[in-house]
């Protein structure tokens, strides 16, 4: 084993009771999500045309820059494959819609595809790195906490859901959506594509299971959602879990900035503070519209000290 | 819902390093050839040349226990295989390839659920529970709580259930294609068996991978995990139902019967035993090629294993 252990009470805790199973469509939209993620696959290996990438047209410095850049993004990556599956064996648990089990069997196919392309990216700028140059950016990036969320039964799933997927990876989408409007070089451009065409499903998923969902819910429980999805864009989104620029200032994140700063400036697929501020202030914002509209959901302002005022 | 006496103990991630380079070229290699041999259930197969039309009521029911049961049995791995990638991410140092591969494997195994699901209900509906309830506690085993506990080593799982199960599974699904004449069922079972003998040989390459640097004492456990499953899992009926004790199996045995006459890609009973004996044989040769002594094992009606 080598690694430590805790006992902490999860659903594993309690018997599995998987009868009656149900198996038919529920939930034709995650069905279909579902269906078009099964046609949409596409391969790292062969799907990118990596002969493009010509790194021989950057100098080191910018190579390095950017060799972090996509190594720091295998880790967000690697995160999902980490972590998300706990939330099909929590789906399994609650014997939820099947439609979302057999999705999530293939979002986290997704996931390693992604971390696999950033993988491979960093290693033809140069070389993959196994970590942060500085241990102190690793809270920053090492964890979401979704896995302890999704096992910990006092924890809603509508609350996870609305917080990782209708959050979180609607901001990431936003932001993958800037990253392919500024990126130059064609590789970085492409890997930045076909990200965005799984990710474009993985947020549906979580909008379509919150509108059957949301309609069932007592008040009580409707405030655990509004409270999961402030959490974590208080602690995780807000700490730099997908923004350097927004972890909380130290050496360690300033020299992530900077790496942010020269893989953009060679065009090779960051952004900078400068450019991601007003595509992060948006996303809030819409965020926050539609869930006020969907969900009657009210999500407070937001404060940062990288913002002059609340947003 | 109840809670068990015990609480499952989970260990801790360590993230960094993060190791993502190639440890194993042949897991790596099976990887790359999963991502090739991608499939679509809706497109793929030939849904609209069935040829149920002419099957009398009795085997068309027979047809949909059968595909049914196939469906829940398969559906074991929306829990198991999501399980089984968290543990290999939570182990320390473990390689990228087995946990790549695992999220391809979980896919594969969404696509089968949705098949045998979809060939039941054209049989004339699925059905959600075992007739008998007695068969309910044989499928409800817990085992995504046995790949993440920690004081399960991972080594000894993967031994059991991604190497002796996996590998049984892809013999069983031989055989049923074997005798599967009707074109829908035929298309399905092909399918699944390219992909089930990918997982066959995953289990495999990671359990003679791993035995090579187990110590004695961790190569009787693997022993002791394969010989506990056998007795407890598979002689309770979960893949061969013949092989239950305490179920009453002539309405199974009479289903599979009808189904494998009929051509729709099952075998009798009494053929699946076989299979299953054949396969104890020869994991117990390929086991002990790498150190891990399996014993005789009892049934207690069929003799020894």
């Amino acid at each position: 084993m080598g690694a430590s252990a805790v006992a902490t009470a999860t659903i594993l805790d309690t018997p599995e009771a998987r009868f009656p199973l149900r198996l038919g469509i529920e939930n034709k939209r995650i069905r279909d999500l579902f269906r078009n993620a099964t046609r949409q696959q596409w391969n790292p290996a062969t799907d990118i045309d990596w002969s493009a990438l010509h790194p021989e047209q950057y100098d080191d410095v910018h190579l390095r820059a950017a060799r972090m850049y996509w190594s720091r993004r295998a880790w967000g990556e690697y995160g999902a494959i980490s972590e998300s599956p706990a939330l099909q064996i929590r789906f399994c648990h609650e014997r939820c819609v099947p439609d979302m089990a057999l999705f999530f069997s293939i979002r986290s196919q997704e996931e390693s595809r992604h971390a696999e392309v950033c993988y491979r990216m960093a290693e033809a700028l140069g070389g993959y790195f196994e970590e942060p140059a500085a241990t102190a950016y690793q809270g920053s990036v090492a964890t979401h906490g979704i896995r302890k969320m999704a096992l910990d039964p006092d924890i809603s799933l509508e609350g996870t859901i609305a917080a990782l997927v209708c959050a979180a990876e609607e901001i990431a989408f936003d932001v993958f959506l800037h990253l392919i409007d500024i990126t130059v070089n064609p590789v970085a451009r492409q890997v930045a594509k076909m990200i965005l065409r799984d990710e474009v499903r993985h947020c549906a998923f979580g909008w379509a299971y919150l509108e059957q969902r949301m309609p069932q819910l007592t008040a009580q429980e409707r405030e655990g959602v509004r409270q999961a999805v402030i959490s974590l864009i208080e602690k995780v989104e807000l700490n730099g879990y997908h923004s350097s620029w927004l972890a909380p200032e130290n050496p360690a994140s300033n020299a992530e900035v900077e790496i942010d700063r020269l893989t953009w400036e060679a065009g090779l697929g960051a952004t900078t503070e400068e450019l991601e501020k007003p595509v992060f202030l948006k996303s809030i914002a819409t965020m926050r519209e539609r869930m006020r509209d969907a969900w009657g959901l009210e999500i407070p302002l937001f404060t940062h000290r990288k913002f002059s005022a609340p947003f | 819902m109840p809670v068990t006496s015990q609480t499952t103990s989970l260990q801790t991630e360590r993230r960094f390093p993060l190791d993502l380079h190639k440890a194993d070229d042949d897991i790596r290699g099976l990887y790359e050839d999963a991502k090739k041999a991608r499939w679509d259930p809706e497109t793929d197969l030939p849904w609209k040349q069935q040829a149920l039309a002419a099957l009398d009521e009795k085997t068309r029911s027979a047809a949909r226990r059968v595909w049914s049961r196939r469906a829940w049995v398969e559906f074991t791995g929306m829990t198991e295989t999501p399980a089984l990638l968290i543990r290999f991410c939570l182990e320390l140092n473990r390689e990228s390839d087995p946990k790549y591969f695992l999220t391809v494997r979980n896919t594969e195994e969404a696509w089968h659920v949705e098949c045998f699901h979809r060939y039941a209900e054209i049989c004339g509906g699925y059905i959600d529970s075992p007739a008998n309830p007695a068969w309910e506690r044989v499928f409800n085993r817990n085992l995504y709580r046995d790949a993440l506990n920690a004081e399960v080593p991972i080594d000894t799982y993967v031994a059991a259930h991604c190497a002796f199960v996996d590998g049984l599974e892809l013999e069983l699904a031989r055989l049923w294609a074997a005798n599967a004449n009707e074109p829908v069922a035929r298309a399905i079972l092909e399918h699944c068996l390219s992909d089930y003998a990918r997982h066959a040989r995953f289990g495999w390459m990671y359990a003679r991978r791993r035995a090579a640097t187990m110590s004695a004492e961790m190569r009787e456990r693997v022993a002791a995990a394969l010989k506990r499953h056998i007795e407890e899992v598979e002689f309770a009926g979960y893949h061969c139902v013949a092989l239950a004790t305490t179920i009453d199996t002539r309405p199974d045995a009479a289903d599979l019967e009808l189904v494998t006459q009929a051509g729709l890609g099952a075998a009798a009973a009494a053929q699946e035993v076989a299979v299953f004996r054949d396969c104890v044989t020869r994991s117990r040769q390929q086991f002990a090629d790498f150190g891990v002594a399996l014993p005789t094992i009892q049934h207690p009606q069929l003799g020894s294993f």
